[in-house]
């Protein structure tokens, strides 16, 4: 076939304008293939950036919840953290220097716990025992900072446990003045007080003297379930602006508290207060009764006086004298200097008793007892149980039978700076000195152990 | 003081149920989210599932009941993947049949089966003690029908992967409250898993935060004087009522949509977009409109598969009509087996049906109304119109809630009255007495205010909130933090909704 002279025309090409046919197509760029284990670091990388970044975003609301802890902390309405409102308030009044009214309603305990818990500074020395510290003060102490930590009926675990509250918030006083009641030796059940706080005594004797108790870590969760819970917040935020700037403050529940500031002169109140150094002070009447009313008080007091605490008490306890002389070491080894004090029974009371020894064996063991032990360890004590063993003693030095007022203590403690400078210089009283009396006289018995063979005790001056 | 992580956990789960509002939620979301984005892409939608059915199952009551949520979907799986395999028409039908009957049988079990047993007796039909419904029963069997009835319909392609589908069915954020999500939605979310967005987080945990504040400080402060009042209507004047009832919408509303609020904020947190449930219902301004702004999900999913399956509006107008009443008696049916809710839907429905009838004619009389031509004006009044409308409805609602006599609330709603004064003074002192007092009256107010103004035109606060500058965005954080520390209702986290 011959050839054409013309070419066959070349088939039509669809143009595409615009299309991506139009263009010569671009190599389609592979994508280049990366290793697995940059992959794995660059999406770790990611997520820690990207975690980190939110996670600090959250942390922008924490101090609203900060915030919330902090308040429910602080104002806590139901006192699950402050104590309860009521002794609060009394030891917010104490440590604005005010003497408060209605100490007959107080929660002493309570009042003692928070008092260790809220004050600023660290008392110089501070007094434990039972009612028959309470009238110790900053006069008759001759400390300005010292605060009567005493309770009404306290018994050992009470006067243990107050210490030991201070030394656990870091303030351990200088000095410890224990006016040392009989039951302390005692190691009945009778020699315990309902009130006073078990736990607390079990966790001292398990965590400080090492003394096995039942005693077990409270379970603090319910307490940081309140702090995390907005409705106890919520509660606070209520209580807080109602009770704001208030002259009469409220409890939980809408009730008054009744414990405000005494006003006009405390010398001369109707109803008993407690001082802003925790002494109390007792009504005008009972502080000015006439030798015979007091006489009379003495006199009821005689036939309940083993109830006090010493029913049975008939020898003194082991268990008691080891738990007091741990004690007393422990509150050395904080550099507490103790100084034990020996209130006197009224007159007509200790001559009482002293007719019936053999229903108070326990009772007359325990003075002579200490006396021995303060002697070996020059322990600095003052006074006695017995009160003809005080040289000036007074009926009229007595509130009732069991208490001691004022001008009783005048006469046989000598103030605790006078105490440190005699324990310092070494011119102590030697304690076996006094002889307290433990029965009548008996013309045709030898004289007992500190009597004199006339018949006279020999007396502890001031 | 030493605190454990035992002392941690029994703290958190000393509820038996993990509500929305309690702080064992927000841990185990908290959680989720983490352990979620830690994981490779593809695993998450698997880890997800797992997460709600733990939540599902969290609950003591809801762990014999799992079945049923795991059959749901199954069986809905099992249809829909016939549906779309096979070809035959029969089968097809059958299938759908198969699936829409054991949604509405499971739903009618748990639902309606005391209420019918009462009603209609017998030893067959004998009252069942206990007889509780799974958690989230309306929602999860609704969206599980709606995705057999897509497949059918040719809207949704099928679905082979199981377990992706259980996560559309059981995705734990939809379970309490809704809102009834579609699977062509889902769908493509599902099967690829967004990348972590900080964006979007910080937008979902707005969102979030947004429907605590709305549920817990403004709903169920409110609940306490709509509580007052509808616990003993007898006593209560006409004042109160109306005051309750208006503030029943309120705090339904704040209610509900704090609720999505939460589902939506926690959804997009994990990487999903689920369904707006409310569109700025208050401002519509037809009762219709209404409709179409509140309980988005629902309201469409009877539009769409029972309205237009009933012929929609192209039909003869008193057909068109009773359709309308059927789908707002369906609603009412579907929110319980109490005959308040019946009536409630029936009385919905007349309205709406009232409404399209009307339409036209009220069209051409307003051209000759002389106050609409103050644009201000109209528009002010037939939101007002709409939302008592709206009200007068809820009254049998609110009657079912706090079970008491609709007819009587009706029927002292104009006793009472003492002047503008002296009604103010025993709605306000009903109010205080509610505990609602203090400086509680104000924040409310202000806190609707905020709300409303926030989500005027349907704005989405979760976007809206990353467009602000970052100072007036931290000031809302915060005061919304605070709203809830000062003021909101702890203690009272069910959800009205919850329990549909």
């Amino acid at each position: 076939m011959a050839k054409s002279p013309t070419p066959i025309p070349a088939p039509p090409v669809k143009i595409h304008r615009g299309a991506p046919g139009s263009a010569p197509a671009r190599q389609r760029r592979r994508r280049k293939k990366v290793n697995p284990f940059v992959l794995f670091l660059r999406g770790l990388a990611r997520r820690l950036y990207f975690g980190i970044k939110t996670a600090f975003k959250f942390l922008l609301f924490v101090p609203v919840l900060v915030f919330m802890v902090a308040f429910s902390y602080n104002v806590d309405r139901s006192g699950l953290f402050q104590g309860a409102l009521a002794p609060r308030r009394i030891v917010d009044l104490m440590l604005q220097g005010y003497d408060v009214t209605n100490f007959e309603q107080m929660d002493e305990r309570e009042v003692v716990q928070l008092f260790a818990q809220d004050v600023p500074e660290t008392p110089e020395a501070i007094g434990i025992g039972s009612s028959r510290v309470l009238q110790f003060n900053r006069e008759n102490t001759g400390v300005e900072s010292f605060f009567n930590m005493g309770v009404t009926g306290a018994d050992v675990r009470d006067n243990m446990t107050s210490y030991y509250k201070m030394v656990t918030y870091g303030k351990a006083p200088k000095v410890l003045l224990w006016s040392i009641d009989p039951w302390v030796f005692y190691g009945s059940e009778a020699a315990f007080d309902a009130r006073a706080d078990a736990d607390l005594y079990n966790e001292f004797l398990t965590k400080v003297l090492n003394v096995p108790t039942d005693y077990e870590e409270p379970d603090k969760v319910e307490l940081w379930k309140a702090l995390a819970d907005p409705a106890y917040f919520q509660g606070n935020v209520d209580y807080y602006i109602k009770n704001r700037g208030q002259a009469t403050v409220t409890d939980d529940e809408g009730n008054t508290i009744e414990f405000n500031p005494v006003e006009g002169d405390p010398y001369n109140q109707t109803t008993s207060i407690k001082r802003s150094d925790g002494s109390v002070l007792y009504d005008v009447a009972f502080r000015n009764q006439t030798e015979d009313q007091i006489r009379t008080l003495a006199a009821e007091a005689c036939m309940s006086f083993n109830s006090v605490h010493m029913e049975g008490f008939d020898e003194l306890s082991q268990t008691q004298i080891q738990a007091f002389d741990s004690f007393v070491r422990y509150a050395q080894s904080q550099g507490t200097t103790v100084i034990l004090v020996l209130s006197p029974w009224h007159p007509y009371l200790y001559g009482y008793l002293l007719t019936e020894p053999e229903n108070h064996k326990g009772f007359f063991q325990v003075e002579n007892w200490l006396r021995q032990y303060c002697a070996d360890n020059n322990v600095p004590i003052y006074g006695s149980y017995d009160p003809a063993c005080i040289e000036g003693l007074q009926e009229t030095d007595f509130f009732d039978g069991l208490h001691c007022g004022g001008t009783g203590i005048a006469r046989f403690f000598p103030g605790i700076p006078q105490a440190l400078s005699d324990l310092q210089n070494g011119t102590l009283a030697n304690p076996l000195d006094v002889h307290p009396r433990t029965s009548l006289e008996d013309p045709n018995a030898q004289p007992a152990e500190g009597e004199t063979p006339d018949g006279e005790v020999t007396q502890q001056e001031g | 003081m030493t605190i454990t992580w035992e002392q941690v956990l029994a703290f958190l789960c000393e509820d038996q149920t993990m509500a929305i509002t309690s702080l064992l939620f927000l841990a185990f979301f908290a959680a989720v989210a983490l352990i979620n984005y830690a994981l490779p892409r593809v695993l998450r939608p698997y880890f997800l599932l797992a997460a709600s059915y733990g939540f599902f199952c969290y609950d003591p009551v809801n762990r014999p009941l799992v079945w049923v949520i795991a059959a749901a979907t199954v069986l809905t799986w099992l249809c829909g993947l016939i549906i779309g395999k096979v070809r035959a028409k029969p089968v097809r039908v059958l299938a759908l049949a198969a699936s829409v009957g054991f949604g509405i049988g499971i739903l009618v079990y748990y639902k309606y089966w005391n209420l019918l047993a009462d009603t209609v007796g017998g030893s067959i039909l004998s009252h069942r003690e206990n007889l509780l419904a799974p958690l989230g029963l309306s929602y999860f069997t609704f969206a599980a029908m709606s995705y057999t009835i897509d497949v059918y319909k040719r809207r949704c392609r099928v679905e082979t992967n199981l377990l992706h589908y259980a996560l559309f069915v059981s995705f734990f954020p939809t379970l309490i409250n809704g809102p009834i999500e579609r699977y062509p939605q889902m769908r493509p979310q599902i099967q690829k898993s967004r990348r972590f967005s900080y964006g979007r987080c910080a937008g979902g945990a707005f969102r979030m935060l947004w429907g605590y504040t709305k549920k817990m400080v403004l709903a169920d402060n409110l609940s306490h004087y709509v509580s007052l009042v509808y616990g003993d209507v007898g006593s209560m004047s006409g004042p109160n009522l109306v005051a309750a009832t208006v503030l029943f919408a309120v705090q339904l509303y704040m209610d509900f949509s704090g609720c999505c609020d939460i589902a939506l904020g926690a959804a997009r947190i994990l990487g999903y977009d689920l369904i707006e449930n409310f569109q700025s219902p208050f401002e519509a301004r037809t009762f219709n409109d209404f409709w179409r702004r509140w309980h988005i999900s629902m309201t469409s999913w009877f539009r769409d598969y029972v309205y237009f399956s009933l012929g929609g509006s192209r039909c003869a107008p008193w057909r068109h009509y009773l359709n309308i009443v059927i789908v707002f008696v369906c609603s009412g049916l579907w929110h319980g087996a109490d005959w308040r809710y019946l009536a409630w839907g029936l009385f919905t429905g007349l309205l709406a049906a009232f409404g399209v009838m009307t339409a036209r004619a009220r069209q051409r009389i307003n051209r000759y109304n002389p106050l609409y031509r103050m644009g201000w004006f109209k528009v002010f009044w037939q939101c007002l119109f709409t939302n008592a409308l709206f009200c007068l409805t809820l009254v049998f609602f609110a009657s079912a809630i706090y079970n008491t006599d609709p007819f009587a609330v009706y029927g002292s709603l104009l006793q009472g009255w003492d002047g503008l004064t002296g009604s103010w003074a025993q709605v306000s002192n009903l109010i205080y007495s509610s505990g609602i007092d203090g400086r509680l009256p104000v924040v409310l107010l202000f806190g609707c205010f905020v709300v409303f103004a926030a989500e005027h035109k349907g704005r989405s606060v979760a976007r809206w909130i990353r467009q602000q500058v970052w100072p007036l965005r931290w000031t809302l954080y915060y005061g919304m933090a605070a709203a809830i520390l000062f003021f909101a209702a702890f203690g009272q986290s069910a959800f009205i909704y919850q329990q549909y």
